[in-house]
């Protein structure tokens, strides 16, 4: 029996990092849907509902804190979505701690390879 | 009683008033009378006369009725005073007398002069004062307080290990006095990042001490010297952001290409230095950001149930590279019924990281590392051993000291001297303990200790699941640097 494919937004401003997760991604049969910064991040996000959300912290233009705070605040906009974090930057424990609450993972970039995210995915 | 002499003397007054105004009275009828009797009949001039006395006996009742009137209204205003904070003439007789007739009735709620003038003076100290009873409830703040919730709870982000209540717990009952200093406290709640104040708090404890203080607070501002620190932790974390960068990239395109390129043996080794290579530089990242927090004391685990070989798992493949390029072989051994453990998987798999890399580089080539557990009462306990070139017992003590490079790797093996340094911290973090054993020339072992999850589950669930209580749990002498979380 065939699954329907599964969608992932991506939302990562560097373009080596992006397109790395992107291949990985679409090689392992997923369709993926890559925007640059937090602005087109959220709008995509809202605008379709994905099985998963890679978001970036450090953005452009609208932070990754703010974008889950905004698709996950008072109301969760998007339930039936897995968001993961992906972030090289060190947050301070009571944000990292605030930010875990909200989402399905938090990960650090420099310490996982394409291979391991799919392995992750696949766990969640 | 004073105020019976008051209320007599009053009554002197009244009378003195009342005859004076009638003596003018008298005079003024006098010349009324007297220059009547000149130009009028007899008939006008007395009703003048009568007219004129019916004016000024009005006047004077007037006069007296107003200052008989006045104590009445002082009074008044007393009572407002007593029993509000309304403003009012504080210097007046009636008010004191009230007011110390109310302080004879309620000794508690007694304001005296000396009193405000205490108030004042504390209130202009850029001191912070927070007095506490043997209830431990606030009674007192002054301006410069780090309290909230309206003055009732202190706002200072003690841990759990190391909190005023565990001191007071300490003190009480055992010392007649005592003292004790915390440095580089937080507050708890903040309206922002930038507004963050931090604190030295010096407690003074009395046993029974006057008027029910029995324990004095003294905090110290010190935010313009400790934001500082601030600073340079966000830029450690903005330098190993961009440091892990090219890492991500690196890391991830080497695995692409590895997996996608048909590689010679030679190749493939020469790929996997590189991985090795990347995954190196990851660790020491990620050892510097933690001793960054660690010294800063914002190094905080998060526990949750946890099982070892899962713990090993999400590094085994990146250390089975490295023993491999190095010509190490890896035995890694846990019991199957090894009891789950509380820890932060993220953090204890840098202590692993930490331990079995030092035992690849210290190893000789194509020497053993066994990684071995087993479970000991509420601990699991995780041994790293090689058969390297061993630590000199000098030495050992200095093991995990800060920056400190064993004899030999200043010479051949890379390095920052901060691995042990914040292996110890992490274990201890756990509420473990972590120890050395070595033969020269034979081989170390180092071994640590972590709370089995179901000795500490309990704790944990009151705690959301923070390392805190479980540090407090375990015997004092373990923890050498319990105070170390976020203050």
């Amino acid at each position: 029996m065939d699954t329907p494919t599964q969608t992932v937004l991506c939302i990562e401003d560097d373009r080596f990092i992006g397109e790395m997760y992107v291949r990985a991604l679409n090689q392992a049969g997923y369709k993926v849907d890559w925007v640059l910064s937090g602005n087109d991040g959220l709008a995509a996000a809202k605008s379709k509902p994905y099985d998963y959300i890679l978001l970036d912290l450090m953005l452009p233009e609208k932070k990754g804190n703010d974008v889950i705070n905004e698709l996950r605040g008072e109301k969760n906009l998007i339930p039936d979505t897995k968001v993961l974090i992906l972030t090289n930057f060190d947050e301070d424990d009571a944000s990292r701690n605030a930010l875990q609450e909200k989402v399905e993972a938090y990960l650090i970039k420099a310490d996982i390879t394409p291979r391991k995210l799919l392995e992750i995915i696949k766990e969640l | 009683m004073a105020i019976k002499s008051s209320v007599k003397s009053q009554q002197l007054q009244l009378i003195g008033l009342f005859l004076l105004i009638q003596i003018v009275i008298g005079a003024i009828l006098y010349l009324v009378t007297a220059l009547a009797t000149q130009h009028m009949s007899n008939n006008d001039a007395l009703l003048v006369v009568a007219l004129s006395f019916i004016g000024l006996e009005s006047i004077g009742a007037f006069i007296v009725a107003t200052v008989a009137a006045r104590p009445m209204q002082k009074v008044a205003d007393a009572l407002l005073y007593a029993y509000s904070d309304m403003p009012i003439d504080k210097n007046s007789t009636v008010v004191e007398l009230i007011r110390r007739l109310h302080a004879e009735k309620n000794p508690e709620k007694t304001v005296s002069a000396e009193f405000e003038f205490a108030h004042a003076l504390l209130d202009n100290l850029p001191l912070g004062i927070v007095v506490l009873n043997q209830k431990r409830e606030i009674i007192y703040t002054n301006k410069a307080a780090p309290t909230h919730g309206g003055g009732k709870e202190l706002n200072i982000n003690f841990s759990e290990s190391d909190s005023l209540n565990l001191w007071l717990d300490d003190v009480v009952g055992k010392n007649i006095s005592a003292s004790k200093w915390w440095k580089r406290m937080r507050q708890v709640n903040i309206e922002s990042e930038e507004s963050r104040q931090f604190f030295d708090l010096l407690a003074l404890y009395h046993q029974d001490g006057v008027e029910s203080i029995e324990t004095v607070l003294v905090s110290v501002d010190r935010t313009e010297e400790y934001s500082t620190d601030e600073d340079d932790l966000d830029f450690t974390a903005l330098a190993a952001h961009e440091l892990r960068g090219p890492i991500t990239v690196i890391k991830g395109y080497l695995d692409v290409l590895r997996q996608e390129l048909i590689l010679t043996d030679d190749q493939l080794a020469f790929f996997e230095r590189l991985d090795v290579s990347a995954d190196r530089l990851t660790t020491y990242i990620n050892n510097i950001l933690n001793v960054s927090r660690y010294d800063r004391r914002h190094l905080q685990v998060r526990l949750k149930e946890e099982t070892l070989s899962k713990i090993y798992g999400s590094v085994g493949d990146d250390l089975e590279l490295r023993a491999r390029t190095h010509h190490r072989m890896l035995n890694v051994t846990f019991p199957e019924d090894l009891p789950t453990v509380a820890a932060d998987r993220g953090s204890l798999s840098e202590v692993i990281v930490n331990l079995v890399d030092n035992a690849i580089k210290y190893s000789s080539e194509g020497g053993l590392v066994v990684i071995s557990a087993r479970a000991e009462e509420n601990f699991v306990e995780v041994s790293v051993q090689d058969n390297g070139i061993g630590i000199p017992g000098a030495l050992l003590s200095h093991i995990f000291d800060k920056f400190y490079r064993s004899h030999r790797s200043r010479e051949n093996t890379v390095g920052t001297g901060l691995g042990l340094y914040i292996t110890k911290a992490i274990v201890e973090s756990h509420g473990g303990t972590i120890s050395v054993r070595s033969d020269e020339g034979h081989g170390t072992v180092f071994s640590f200790t972590i709370p089995t999850y179901a000795s500490v589950a309990d704790k944990l669930a009151n705690s959301d699941n923070s390392n805190e209580s479980i540090i407090e749990k375990k015997e004092k002498k373990y923890i050498k640097n319990h105070s170390m979380y976020r203050g």
